[in-house]
């Protein structure tokens, strides 16, 4: 035992002069309350019998002074902060990674594993020793520091209170490196990792991470692995009928027995499908709903076991899609006349087309407001505040540049991703005749001849408006006697529209999420699952953030970057956890960093290194009440 | 008629009530009389037989005529008979000296002085019953000796007297029953009944006065009076005992225990004072606080043989 408050010396020196007056005060005579009776001889006969046992009251007024002696040298030696055991001194220091992630939310220990990883994390704290410091870290998609590096334990304390679990999975590589970089420099640094352990490998994009001088602790949380989750769930429209879509899902058994559950498909709310479906151990299955229709805006699928009991892991139970929102679109067409034009048009279920020939353009589009204009053979001279599909432009009016004349143009190079030409086969269409277009620097060259170096289909933005220009007339061409010209033109309205068929329906927690926002706002209002509100910075059109919640958001932009007034309601957005990593929470006994296993938590053992003054000051009062109820039923005097 | 004290509060001097007997309770206490176990001597003709023969109505004995004796005492049956002049004699019915002996020391007093008026109360209901039946009443007022006297008095109109002598008792100084008999039968050559009104609490011992009683052939009639409070002191704790008496003093830890072998004590030392009269065959009435006083008289006294 050391001390570490005063010093022995101090202490018997304290002990000495309180223990004499303790004695001395002891020794003086207590006063009594003289009180009359009638007749004194009445009592004589009484003590006559008490006298005999004088030397047993005696005895207990020693005992008396020997419990207030005891309570002395408690109090005393509470003074000198002792404690058991010389490594303390040295102080540990000590970065704790607190697994968030998605599979800590598992209920096979009650309330959950993250509440019992806590729980770990708590007892350490109590443990701490004087010179021992501690950080805290949240280990979710992304590593959260809760505080600086201290030993105080209050404050770690309500650090470790305020943190949550997310609905993604932790990124446990960058975590490491956090912590290496945390315990550069410091001797005897340590890692402790508080977790289920389904972290995957310590591997990231810059390879293995090593440990570096620090000690890696694992303090496992969790004892089965029985789930069934959604590990995969799409859905889409389809691109020439908006009023269908279908729906892609797959449920992953995780468990080691074999489970039967029900999914439910949701749309707007309402029941859309309901299936039973039985996994085996370790089954991965897919499912595919074609043709489905019923739904507008929101799909959900969740999944429950036919027994009636729950999942230990109801995170993954529910999946979260979003349909692309359908509205009819106003299209102006500029043209003297183009029957293939008209035709393609007309297979947009969604779209109010109005002709216009090139004089009455302007009248037209003073009349919008339009969603898309579509010129065919004109540019106007100047460009419209509006999306734009230019079909052979001409003009000053043209977003982009046309260049000479090329002689049967092909398309050799086709960037299938962007999504104007999306289902579409260029590739071996017959050109006569077309102009080579000159990009501008931001813009997208979709479609080139001359192996890629004379483009003839460009997009991109002019004014945060879309366009996409053609660089030949199609009536110069086989392409309208395709599939892909009715294609091509939808997909560009689409497109224009965000009615994008390859629509992303929800996005995956754990990532960082681009969502697009209209319009030049620098930031926008976000709206979580759970009704909480946050600010999230837009860059090039798009919000960015990290997503941690499974659900449905709502974006709101705003006019400025301040903030101050809503301009425009994007749409809500869904996101899922659909990990299947994740859905596997069956806990692992030994967690391996660069091939290494990590070691048993030890030395926070709360009797041994708890502060030792609290213990004494506890006993003290527990002699206290000892001595005050033994002297009141007259024991000790 | 009815009595009426004006009650003085004053050190030690335990309180009377203003009315202490109703009209009721009054006829009821001229209706009893004292009963002695012996027969004295008298002074005064009255309602007591006594060993003399005289002019009293009940027939003792016959004895020779002898000259100057009334011929209207003769029996002339007997002479007509036997041819003997024989007179009839008759048992001479006199006065009986009472003494009231009432225990003036401070434990009467002790507390709220309950047993101080209760005694006075007692003393005063009996002294009526004496002088409603023409007897000697005298009420004496000891500690460790004669403190005060009321002279023997005889009708029933010195009641007043009696309770005024009443109200001015003081209880004060130690017990000491033995030596305050000594004085009173030094002062008291003619004997009869001794009515002891008082605790007992005598530190040498209660025997010693009654057994004085006793020697110089005095009736005496122990009225014990008991304050059952005391034998359940509201104590605890550390204390320092003193006697009001006295001024002993003795530290005690008072505890459940203790008090439970104090009411054990105090229940052991009435018994003995009981056990005592009856071995010597004095008369012995408990005479609780609490009890009411007329319960006290009309039943209590009248069971134990005392009034008629």
């Amino acid at each position: 035992m050391i001390l570490t408050g005063l010093t022995l010396a101090q202490l018997g020196v304290l002990f000495g002069c309180a223990g004499l007056g303790v004695v001395s005060l002891y020794l003086l005579k207590l006063r009594r309350r003289t009180v009359l009776v009638p007749f004194s001889p009445l009592w004589d006969r009484i003590l006559r019998d008490r006298d005999a046992t004088a030397l047993f009251s005696k005895l207990k007024r020693i005992l008396s002074l020997l419990l207030q002696l005891a309570l002395l040298a408690l109090l005393v030696l509470a003074l000198g902060n002792p404690r058991i055991g010389e490594r303390l001194l040295a102080g540990r220091t000590l970065v704790v990674l607190v697994d968030a992630s998605a599979s800590m939310q598992a209920t096979d220990v009650l309330p959950s594993r993250f509440s019992a990883a806590k729980d770990e994390v708590r007892k350490m704290v109590r443990g701490l020793g004087a010179g021992d410091r501690m950080l805290i870290a949240r280990m979710g998609a992304d590593i959260a520091p809760l505080g600086p590096m201290t030993g105080d334990a209050p404050v770690l304390e309500r650090e470790l209170d305020s943190i949550d679990v997310t609905d993604a999975a932790a990124d446990f590589p960058r975590a490491l490196r956090f912590a290496n970089d945390v315990l550069r420099g410091v001797a005897g640094g340590e890692i402790v990792v508080v977790s289920d352990g389904a972290l995957g490998p310590a591997v990231d994009a810059s390879g293995v991470v090593h440990l570096a001088q620090a000690t890696l602790a694992f303090v496992p949380v969790g004892h089965s692995g029985r789930n069934v989750g959604i590990t995969q769930f799409s859905v889409r429209r389809y691109p020439l009928d908006k009023s269908r879509y279908e729906v892609m899902l797959e449920l992953s058994n995780t468990g080691p027995s074999p489970e039967e559950v029900e999914l439910q498909l949701l749309g707007d709310g309402a029941l859309v499908d309901l299936t039973k479906l039985a996994l085996g151990p370790g089954e991965r299955l897919p499912r595919f709903y074609p043709l489905l229709s019923g739904a507008s805006r929101t799909l959900e699928a969740k999944i429950a076991r036919t027994d009636g009991t729950h999942d230990e892991l109801p995170a993954d139970d529910h999946a979260y899609a979003l349909l692309p929102e359908r509205h009819r679109s106003k299209v102006l067409v500029v043209t003297e006349g183009n029957t293939y034009l008209e035709a393609a048009l007309l297979l947009g279920e969604y779209l109010d087309v109005t002709d216009v020939s090139p004089a009455g353009y302007a009248q037209a589009i003073a009349q919008g407001p339009w969603d898309a204009v579509v010129f065919d053979r004109v540019a106007p001279a100047e460009a419209p505040r509006v999306s734009a599909l230019y079909l052979d432009p001409a003009g000053p009016g043209s977003p982009v540049s046309v260049g000479k004349e090329l002689l049967a143009p092909t398309f050799d190079k086709v960037d299938r991703a962007h999504p104007s030409v999306r289902y579409t086969a260029l590739e071996d269409v017959n050109i006569s005749v077309g102009h080579r277009l000159v990009a501008e620097s931001g813009d997208r060259v979709v479609g080139a001849s001359d192996g890629g170096a004379a483009p003839i289909l460009v997009a991109g933005t002019r004014g945060g408006f879309k366009f996409v220009a053609l660089g030949f007339d199609v009536r110069k061409s086989d392409l309208p006697l395709r599939p892909a010209w009715p294609l091509f033109v939808l997909d560009c309205l689409d497109w224009f529209a965000n009615e994008d068929s390859r629509y992303l329906s929800s996005y995956r927690t754990g990532e960082i999420w681009r969502v697009p926002v209209e319009g030049a706002a620098k930031q926008a209002s976000l709206k979580l699952p759970d009704g909480s509100l946050e600010r999230v910075a837009v860059h090039d059109g798009h919000a960015v953030l990290l997503g941690e919640k499974a659900g449905f958001y709502e974006l709101t932009t705003t006019s400025d970057a301040k903030g101050a007034a809503p301009a425009e309601a994007i749409p809500t957005f869904a996101a899922n956890l659909v990990d299947a990593s994740e859905s596997a929470i069956a806990p692992r006994d030994k967690l391996v960093v660069d091939g290494r296993s990590a070691g048993q938590l030890v030395g926070f053992h709360l009797s041994a290194q708890r502060d030792a003054w609290a213990s004494l000051i506890l006993a003290a009062v527990l002699l206290t009440a000892i001595e005050w109820a033994t002297y009141h039923r007259r024991v000790t005097v | 008629m009815s009595f009426s004290f004006s009650w003085r509060r004053q050190k030690n001097v335990a309180p009377v009530e203003s009315d202490p007997f109703d009209d009721d309770f009054q006829r009821k206490l001229e209706s009893l009389a004292l009963v002695s176990r012996r027969v004295f001597a008298g002074r005064l003709r009255a309602e007591r037989r006594t060993k003399k023969s005289g002019s009293g109505v009940e027939f003792a004995d016959y004895r020779d005529y002898q000259h100057g004796d009334d011929f209207r005492s003769v029996d002339w049956n007997v002479y007509q008979r036997f041819g003997r002049l024989l007179v009839r004699l008759y048992a001479e019915e006199e006065d009986l000296a009472i003494y009231f002996v009432l225990d003036a020391s401070a434990s009467m007093s002790f507390g709220e002085g309950k047993k101080a008026a209760y005694a006075k109360r007692v003393v005063a209901a009996l002294t009526y019953v004496a002088l409603a039946n023409l007897d000697r009443a005298s009420i004496v007022t000891t500690s460790d000796r004669v403190t005060k006297r009321l002279p023997e008095t005889r009708g029933r109109a010195r009641i007043f007297k009696a309770f005024r002598f009443l109200r001015e008792v003081e209880f004060s100084g130690k017990t000491d029953l033995g030596d305050a008999m000594k004085a009173f039968v030094a002062q008291n050559k003619r004997r009869g009944l001794a009515v002891i009104v008082s605790d007992l609490y005598d530190p040498k011992g209660f025997e010693r006065g009654i057994n004085i009683l006793r020697y110089h052939k005095f009736d005496p009639f122990v009225v014990h009076v008991i304050d059952p409070a005391e034998a359940v002191p509201k104590l605890h704790g550390d204390v320092l005992v003193q006697d009001c008496e006295t001024g002993e003093a003795r530290e005690v830890t008072v505890t459940t225990s203790v008090l439970d072998q104090l009411s054990r004590a105090h229940a052991r030392y009435a018994g003995d004072i009981e056990r005592f009269c009856a071995t010597h065959q004095v008369s012995y009435v408990a005479a609780d606080v609490e009890r009411p006083l007329e319960e006290l008289i009309l039943r209590v006294f009248r069971k134990g043989g005392f009034l008629r």
